[in-house]
């Protein structure tokens, strides 16, 4: 008898221990959540603090009050200046999202043609004398800061959308292409042979082979590069970058508006966290098996 | 004796040896062997690590061309992998990026079988190594023992006429080893298909071979070569009995004794 109750009863400690261990799992979540919470809350009170007893004059740093009035300011329609009867709409008759906006718009555009080209000229560059041929002058175009070849893309492409986009487009494919093809040729030689002796045709092993498990590398590869060209659209929009993040945290530095400064910077800086960490979920998503086989 | 499964095709090296280039230098790592096997037979290659042993199966295989002498399978000289080939690796190399199901089913898959005859293969052979229960799991999810049940599952399932496995059982603990032993003799009494099944453990070379294969430390040659018959096919000894066999014992302290003759 107690052994039959033993057996029906064993899946319950289990299940008593997985959830002591989720519990425990949630607490510390709680906590670091608190930590950071907490982290933030006393910068915001120093920031607060400094500019409030007047230590530090508003143009060189706004107060929190200040950057978030600028904030509400770009988002909606104002009178042009106190007490005038004219109303325009946001910064530069854009909204400060429209602003975002058109700069993701050319990341996306920018990154979207670098894995159109990249993956496939990586996978290229992997597997034939290409790669050797052709990693040098990648490499050359890899150190240039985007910024120094910007002023040729103009002449070649006009003041417009198109050398944006073209600038970006060169930001993002190298560290793509790289990804992709130190990830072909690190493909595992057995998993290629396996398939060919289960009865692949060789070109049947690109598809089911090399770029499944290339997948995670050109990812990461992906994230990378949007990275580097967020970096880069942002700057790039010194020049007619209206409407543009960058243009706009530009321009308004030029007109000495320091709290829609600091307000562009944070709403850059957070779009950046924000692109990543959906990035990274598409990963998890995508490539459940990274780092497990 | 014709093989139970009913294929032909008999495996025949001629003069095959193979030496690298390290720096500059050749480095022998197999020297030239003649072997013939016939349909059907199930022949254990044993040998000290490093031996060359990798070498043959994967020339075997297609995998890497000889520096000398021919290989043919039924006639036809090797010229690459083939389905016709199936290889059971060290490690498993399974396909992460597939649940365990669609990577068993990934050989037929290849050759265009159609999806009916493909799922009836997969549930066969995933039964067969008793992950039926699994199918939904992705292979990084198993244990290494699985891992491997599942590449002989999907080495199966691609149904070739020979089977070369290189020491599969080799990072095995020590029970699931053998009840995966077991399990393999079962199924090749079943099928009927050539097996060479490379290994060190000269007890797993006694016990599952029809014939025993013993090969020389680098550059390898096939020192010993005698029957089994405990594994043999249509042999009726029940798989569990067979270590208890005094003609057991005596073949594998043969094979020992040539294994050792060698190393000293």
């Amino acid at each position: 008898m107690s052994i039959t109750s033993t057996v029906q009863r064993a899946p319950a400690p289990d299940l008593t221990a997985a959830d002591t261990r989720r519990r425990a799992a949630r607490r510390t979540r709680v906590r670091r959540l608190a930590l950071h919470a907490a982290t933030f809350a006393l910068l915001l009170a120093t920031w607060w603090l400094v500019t409030r007893t007047g230590l530090v004059r508003p143009l060189f740093l706004p107060s929190p009050g200040a950057v978030w009035d600028a904030f509400v300011r770009a988002n909606s329609d104002h009178p042009v200046s106190a007490g005038s009867s004219r109303v325009v709409r946001g910064e530069q008759n854009y909204y400060l999202w429209e602003h975002l906006l058109a700069s993701l718009q050319r990341i996306a555009a920018g990154v979207g043609g670098g894995i159109a080209v990249g993956v496939p000229l990586g996978l290229v560059m992997g597997t034939t004398f290409l790669g050797t041929l052709l990693e040098p002058y990648l490499n050359f175009l890899r150190s240039l800061p985007p910024l120094a070849y910007i002023g040729l893309l103009i002449v070649w492409f006009g003041i417009g959308d198109t050398s944006k986009v073209w600038l970006l487009f060169l930001a993002a494919f190298p560290p793509i292409t790289m990804a992709t093809m130190a990830s072909v040729r690190g493909v595992r030689e057995d998993q290629v042979n396996a398939a060919l002796s289960l009865g692949a045709r060789r070109v049947q092993t690109v598809w089911a082979v090399v770029l499944p498990s290339t997948l995670p590398d050109v990812l990461t590869g992906i994230r990378v590069a949007t990275g580097f060209a967020w970096t880069t659209v942002v700057a790039a929009e010194i020049a007619n970058g209206i409407p543009g993040i960058g243009g706009l945290a530009y321009l308004a530095g030029e007109q000495l508006r320091s709290d829609l400064v600091v307000a562009c910077i944070f709403v850059i800086g957070l779009a950046a966290i924000v692109l990543d960490l959906g990035l990274k979920s598409l990963e998890r998503a995508l490539v459940p098996w990274r780092g497990k086989a | 004796m014709s093989a139970v499964g009913g294929h032909d095709r008999g495996i025949a090296l001629a003069g095959v040896s193979k030496s690298f280039d390290v720096g500059g230098e050749s480095l022998p790592a197999l020297a030239p062997t003649t072997l013939d096997i016939a349909p059907g037979e199930f022949v254990t290659l044993a040998g000290p690590s490093g031996c060359g042993k990798t070498t043959l199966l994967r020339i075997l295989a297609g995998f890497t061309v000889p520096s000398e002498g021919t290989v043919t399978v039924s006639g036809e000289p090797v010229r690459g992998p083939g389905h016709e080939r199936g290889v059971v690796f060290q490690q498993p190399t399974l396909f992460p990026w597939m649940s365990v199901r669609r990577n068993v089913e990934v050989g037929p898959r290849f050759q265009g079988v159609p999806a009916a005859e493909r799922r009836a293969r997969v549930d066969r052979y995933l039964d067969m190594v008793g992950l039926a229960a699994f199918g939904e799991h992705r292979p990084y999810e198993l244990s290494g023992g699985m891992q491997q049940r599942c590449q002989i599952a999907r080495v199966l399932a691609g149904d070739p006429d020979i089977v070369l496995m290189d020491e599969p059982f080799g990072a095995l603990d020590a029970l699931t080893r053998e009840r995966l032993q077991g399990e393999l003799l079962q199924i090749w009494r079943e099928t009927g298909k050539t097996v060479l099944f490379i290994t060190h453990s000269v007890d797993e070379a006694v016990y599952l071979g029809s014939r025993v294969l013993v090969m020389s430390p680098r550059p390898g040659r096939i020192v010993f070569d005698a029957p089994a018959r405990f594994g043999r096919a249509g042999e009726r000894v029940p798989v569990e009995e067979i270590r208890s066999l005094p003609e057991y014992a005596d073949l594998t302290s043969q094979v020992r004794r040539a294994i050792h003759a060698d190393v000293a």
